[in-house]
């Protein structure tokens, strides 16, 4: 897929309604003009940074870390990509993961009375952005994101797990195509 | 009598959401685990995440408190306290992390304190307490459980005895989710 215009951000945004009353999960991903994804087809992961995601529950959380992790090199090697151990390789990943609070205004904002009891609420949501970095050029080729409520999806493991199973292949799929 | 009524939900409200009265528990644990290999823990160092807050990590009380409930209910679990570090089989740290987080009357709906017109979009910003307990397998130093508990600090942390207290609650309802290999 062509960019018309170099170096701007070609968001492909898609919104998402889950059940009534749940938050939309937003998409996107960013691919660096001209990059040629042939070409690169090794990757290894970045030092792990520690930053913190806002949620005490996951920082330094090995059970969410690895589970992330997991899924992208799952992902990555269905689609030809290779993780190698020693040298160096094409691409260095990272990702970023963070929980804040969002506001809903669930309907108060409308100009007629579209429901009697309209109530805003808060709800938590988690971001997980997942770069590529030709090591190369050390520059960022490719970048996706994702962002959806959590609900429980931290203090239950399982369901955290098949949360961040979804969110990791839905963030894959924005790979350019035939990828 | 409605405005009666409305002063008196208002004065629920003030009373059921001053700093979020309910204990939220759980835990991860790493599957697949023969937890019955363990027998022996002792206190171990803390990594620098999640942080924590020097309200309560400066606070000799709450360390005694939580030091304490922690160690009697590990003895009631049969896990021994160690004498080195060393020959411990666990490592056990915590973080105590307190985060800002916005309310918009949510917990009165909840609770039922109010359904209707009378229940405005009141917004507030309460300080919620994470206490995290990590415990490491000390041979390969890895986490194999984590336990969390989550309180509202308002009225908990200027309280000795109700500070004791919800961190009793706190750390039984934890270490009831660890696996009791024995």
């Amino acid at each position: 897929m062509r960019l018309s215009h170099a170096g701007t951000f070609a968001v492909m945004v898609l919104l998402l309604s889950a059940m009534a009353g749940c938050a939309p999960v937003l998409l996107g991903s960013y691919v660096s003009p001209g990059t040629d994804f042939g070409a690169l087809r090794t990757y290894n992961w970045a030092s792990t940074e520690s930053l913190a995601t806002g949620d005490p529950r996951l920082d330094n959380n090995p059970f969410f870390h690895e589970r992330v992790q997991q899924d992208v090199e799952k992902e990555l090697a269905a689609r030809g990509f290779e993780k190698i151990g020693t040298g160096t390789p094409k691409l260095r990943l990272h990702y970023h993961a963070s929980v804040s609070q969002r506001l809903d205004l669930g309907g108060t904002n409308l100009p007629y009375r579209a429901c009697d009891s309209c109530m805003p609420f808060m709800y938590d949501t988690g971001t997980l952005v997942l770069d590529f970095v030709d090591t190369r050029t050390n520059t960022l080729v490719w970048r996706a994101w994702a962002e959806e409520s959590l609900g429980g999806a931290i203090d239950n493991q399982e369901w955290m797990e098949k949360q961040i199973d979804e969110t990791v292949a839905r963030l894959l799929e924005q790979l350019p195509r035939g990828l | 009598m409605r405005l009666l009524r409305q002063f008196a939900l208002v004065a629920l409200s003030a009373l059921t959401l001053s700093g979020c009265a309910t204990l939220n528990v759980s835990s991860h644990v790493q599957r697949g685990l023969d937890f019955t290999q363990y027998r022996t823990f002792d206190w171990g160092p803390a990594d620098a995440l999640p942080a924590g807050d020097p309200r309560l990590d400066k606070n000799p009380g709450f360390l005694d408190h939580l030091e304490g409930a922690v160690e009697k209910e590990l003895a009631v679990k049969g896990f021994e306290r160690s004498g080195t570090q060393e020959s411990a089989d666990l490592l056990i740290h915590y973080h105590a992390n307190i985060s800002r987080r916005i309310d918009v009357n949510q917990l009165d709906r909840d609770y039922g304190y109010c359904y209707d017109e009378t229940c405005g979009a009141l917004v507030f910003e309460y300080e919620a307490g994470t206490l995290v307990l990590d415990i490491v397998d000390a041979k390969t130093n890895r986490l194999i459980w984590r336990g969390w508990a989550q309180h509202g600090v308002r009225d908990v942390v200027d309280n000795e005895r109700r500070m004791a207290d919800t961190i009793n609650k706190a750390v039984k309802r934890m270490l009831a989710r660890f696996p009791n290999g024995l």
